[in-house]
């Protein structure tokens, strides 16, 4: 140790959210006791102005070099104390806490004497982890002003002119001929009933039109290195290979519409049964004409088969590939689990479509369960007013498809109010099907390292609280390559995916993590199994020793518990550090 | 709430518990600001993810006497970095079979997955350890800890745990009994150069006086150690050969 430890322990009464159960005077006079404490306060709320101006001026005072504070969790207030210990010069890593809040007395609210000496303990844990903690830097990097968008549907179009209108150089590439994704393929859109053209077609002509954006149509991602604020893309298109070197990736690649393998409700047998989006086709060039009866079914492939162990099993051996393979074939057999939350509005709008053109087609809409959210259930009542009917039928036993003698379709069901099989006759069978994962996410996902999650969509960093970021420093994810949206939602997606770059470009460099892996190179013997387990590609074997890239790695630690001579340890929570912890609790007086 | 009389003879377990911080610290937290209530006998250390708990922590931990060990880390597909848990899983599964080899009751060591919103499952978890570990009594003093301990740091144990968590070209069980037996292996290994470091040169009968084991499996692990020279003869006594480390 380079300089002696001189920890300095405040515990805080919290009001009395700890001081009303644990006995804190009794446990700072503890801690005053413990070794390499050079000074212990209890305050009344740690965390307030004076809090905080107690602890740096102790830090000055009794020249402490580490900081305990014993009151709640780490996970809302570390970073608050962290810089309070900055601005009186300890570094923000030579900072412990004790959670002795949610972790003691809020859960031993009726055992004060048991929460006390559980208090102790946790002070004397946190005493000795503190005395052996080490000062950490977190590695700054440069971020380069231009973005890379994958995919120019609606939510990719969106974020690069966001991007392009703050300044910001922008490659938007898109691997078909022409842009407009998905939404091209739509006739009208819920619930406003506007022509898709009217939103894609101005939007379309402003990304044209835009000098901050290189649109490369045909192009795909061919490869890419490199980590956040420097990413090295080669794209590949008809003009060969290009190299272009962004700060931030946007992935915008879009969904597919679920096709039903043919013979599902005899799709591809019978040609008067169709999907939704082909209906949306016809209605488009006005091909439906005036038919006696549409029936519409709901929920085709989705919603059906779970998410099998096997599948997840599987997940640590194989790569994401293997298991959106495995995913994309049971989903084929059993169909996709999750809702998709479009076809519902979907339905409603092409049956309004139809009944508006054709008052006297009977439209009616087969349901197991039906959604409507939002401002969306006056579109519901809209279709109501005009007469579609809604039938519910017993959700386990499908809608059955067959020809009359006379050459006409006919689907069978079972109602589920009355529990009666009713039979409608019908011109055409409109099937409402699910999106679906596009195959082309796999080698995408593979190359950013972004994880697959079990439904075969792209995972979002935190499904709530992150839900455009991606586990990928740097890299983003906006529209339906995360999961089902409708045009608005992809919009909104589009919009904060660009907003959450353009932070990071705006800002022209990042802090990255400080809690990373350091390799002991006299232990280090090459064997490369770290650079295999490592999910984000931060070892790498160079001159037969492994090299961490501080830059890619997160601090999971995975590597360290399985390097086999034990040559890595982390940052912040090393062996010896966590090791400290329990022997303090187990074995104090050693 | 029952008020109980404790006894001064309750036995009031010590409960290591490492949490990720991602989820089941949270979980934990959660269990806290939600005000449920369990018994205060557990002690939370807080880890980046539990990919990153090394095996020798969870044994180093019951040797120094804890009575019970709970690894909580994020449910399957919920980690933070992608599959720190799955690797836990594995390698638990071999913390398991090394504990279990021991003696140690399969109640004191647990791998359980706890979200952040999972706080009542947390408190639950913790009852039900604490009850369970109550009626198991104390952790019983582990003579083959330190020869775990030992062979899990060895390189040849490591190195075939750590490659089970990528691809191999074996069939799994297969893989599986390899490294069963490979652990098995180190584990008595180890035990006896434990031994003739503790006490210095012994004959294959004190060996396996000392460490349990049967003459015949101390003498094929004796060649075994000869030939990589960790070991060598060192004269005889009573007419048997003396074996010490080099």
């Amino acid at each position: 140790m380079k300089e002696e430890p001189r920890v300095g322990v405040f515990i805080c009464h919290c009001g009395i959210n700890i001081g009303g159960v644990v006995n804190v005077p009794e446990v700072t006079e503890y801690a005053k006791s413990l070794q390499n404490v050079k000074h212990a306060e209890n305050n009344l709320y740690t965390c307030s102005e004076a809090g905080l101006a107690a602890i740096k001026e102790a830090i000055k005072k009794h020249k402490l070099n580490r900081v305990v504070v014993a009151s709640c969790t780490p996970r809302t207030h570390e970073p608050l104390f962290r810089s309070a210990c900055e601005e009186a010069g300890v570094n923000r890593y030579l900072f412990e806490m004790a959670n002795i809040r949610e972790h003691c007395s809020w859960v031993h609210a009726h055992e004060p004497k048991e929460a006390t000496k559980k208090a102790k303990d946790i002070v004397r844990m946190a005493v000795a982890k503190a005395a052996l903690l080490e000062p950490q830097t977190e590695p700054e990097v440069d971020v380069k002003d231009a973005s890379l968008v994958i995919g120019a549907g609606i939510a990719g179009m969106t974020a690069a002119l966001s991007m392009a209108n703050q300044g910001f150089k922008v490659h938007l590439i898109e691997k078909e001929k022409e842009l407009g994704g998905l939404t091209q393929r739509l006739y009208k859109l819920y619930p406003t009933l506007a022509d898709s053209s009217e939103i894609l077609e101005p939007l379309i002509k402003s990304v044209e039109a835009n000098r901050n954006i290189e649109l490369m149509t045909s192009t795909t991602l061919k490869d890419v290195t490199g980590y956040i604020g420097n990413f090295d893309a080669v794209l590949t298109g008809p003009e060969g290979d290009k190299k272009v070197n962004v700060g931030t990736i946007i992935v915008a690649s879009g969904s597919s519409n679920y096709t039903p393998p043919q013979g599902l409700y005899q799709y591809g047998i019978y040609d008067h049964v169709i999907t939704q989006i082909e209906l949306d086709e016809m209605l488009s060039k006005g091909k439906i004409g005036h038919p006696k009866r549409i029936v519409m079914i709901q929920c085709v492939g989705a919603r059906k088969g779970e998410i099998r162990p096997s599948d997840l099993e599987a997940f640590p051996k194989s790569d994401t590939a293997d298991l959106l393979r495995k995913i994309l074939k049971a989903r084929k057999e059993e169909g996709w689990p999750y809702l998709s939350k479009i076809c519902c509005m979907d339905a409603k709008k092409n049956a309004i479509l139809v009944k508006e053109k054709s008052p006297k087609t009977d439209v009616v809409i087969l349901f197991g369960d039906l959604r409507v959210y939002k401002e969306y259930e006056d579109f519901y009542r809209k279709a109501r007013d005009l007469e579609v009917r809604f039938i519910r039928h017993i959700e386990e036993v499908s809608p059955e498809i067959t020809k009359t003698s006379e050459g006409e379709l006919q689907v069978a069901t079972f109602d589920a109010m009355s529990g009666l099989e009713v039979k409608f006759p019908a011109d055409w069978v409109v099937l409402s099907t699910p999106l679906i994962p596009n195959k082309d996410e796999v080698m995408l996902a593979r190359m950013l390292k972004i994880p697959i999650g079990t439904d075969g969509f792209l995972m979002e960093a935190h499904l709530k609280l992150r839900p455009v970021d991606t586990n990928v420093d740097g890299v983003f994810i906006a529209g339906t390559v995360s999961g089902p949206k409708d045009v608005s939602e992809s919009i909104i997606s589009g919009e904060a995916a660009a907003a959450r770059a353009s932070i990071l470009m705006g800002n022209k460099k990042v802090r990255t993590e400080a809690i990373t892996a350091v390799v002991d190179e006299e232990l280090c013997i090459g064997c490369g199994l770290c650079e295999e387990i490592c999910p984000y590609g931060a070892p790498k074997v160079e001159e037969g020793k492994s090299k961490i890239l501080e830059i890619l790695c997160r601090g999971c630690g995975s590597c360290s518990a399985e390097c086999p001579r034990q040559a890595i340890t982390m940052r912040h929570f090393g062996d010896h550090q966590l090791l400290a912890q329990v022997k303090a609790l187990l074995t104090p007086q050693a | 709430m029952v008020k109980e009389k404790k006894t001064k003879q309750k036995f009031e377990p010590t409960i290591v518990a490492f949490c990720c911080n991602w989820c089941s610290y949270a979980g934990a937290d959660l269990a806290g600001t939600s005000r449920f209530e369990y018994p205060p006998n557990i002690r939370i250390i807080r880890v980046m993810c539990t990919g990153r708990i090394d095996p020798t922590l969870v044994f180093e931990t019951l040797r120094m006497g804890a009575d019970g060990v709970l690894i909580a880390g994020c449910h399957p597909g919920d980690c933070h970095y992608q599959k720190g848990n799955f690797m836990m899983e594995k390698r638990f599964s071999y913390i398991k079979k090394a504990a279990d080899d021991m003696g140690v009751e399969p109640e004191r060591v647990r791998l359980e997955w706890v979200s952040a919103s999972e706080g009542g499952k947390f408190t639950a978890l913790v009852r039900e350890m604490t009850e369970q570990i109550e009626q198991l009594g104390p952790n019983p003093m582990i003579q083959k800890a330190s020869a775990t301990i030992d062979a899990f740091k060895s390189q040849r144990l490591r190195w075939v745990m750590g490659r089970s968590q990528i691809k191999v070209d074996i069939e799994e069980v297969k893989y599986r009994q390899t490294v069963d037996s490979i652990m098995h292996d180190e584990i008595e290994r180890h035990a006896i150069t434990r031994a003739l470091k503790e006490k210095g040169p012994l004959t294959v009968q004190e060996l396996a006086e000392i460490s349990g084991l049967q003459p015949s499996r101390i003498v094929r692990h004796i060649l075994a150690l000869r030939k990589n020279g960790v070991v060598n003869e060192a004269g005889e006594k009573d007419r048997q050969l003396l074996y010490q480390l080099i």
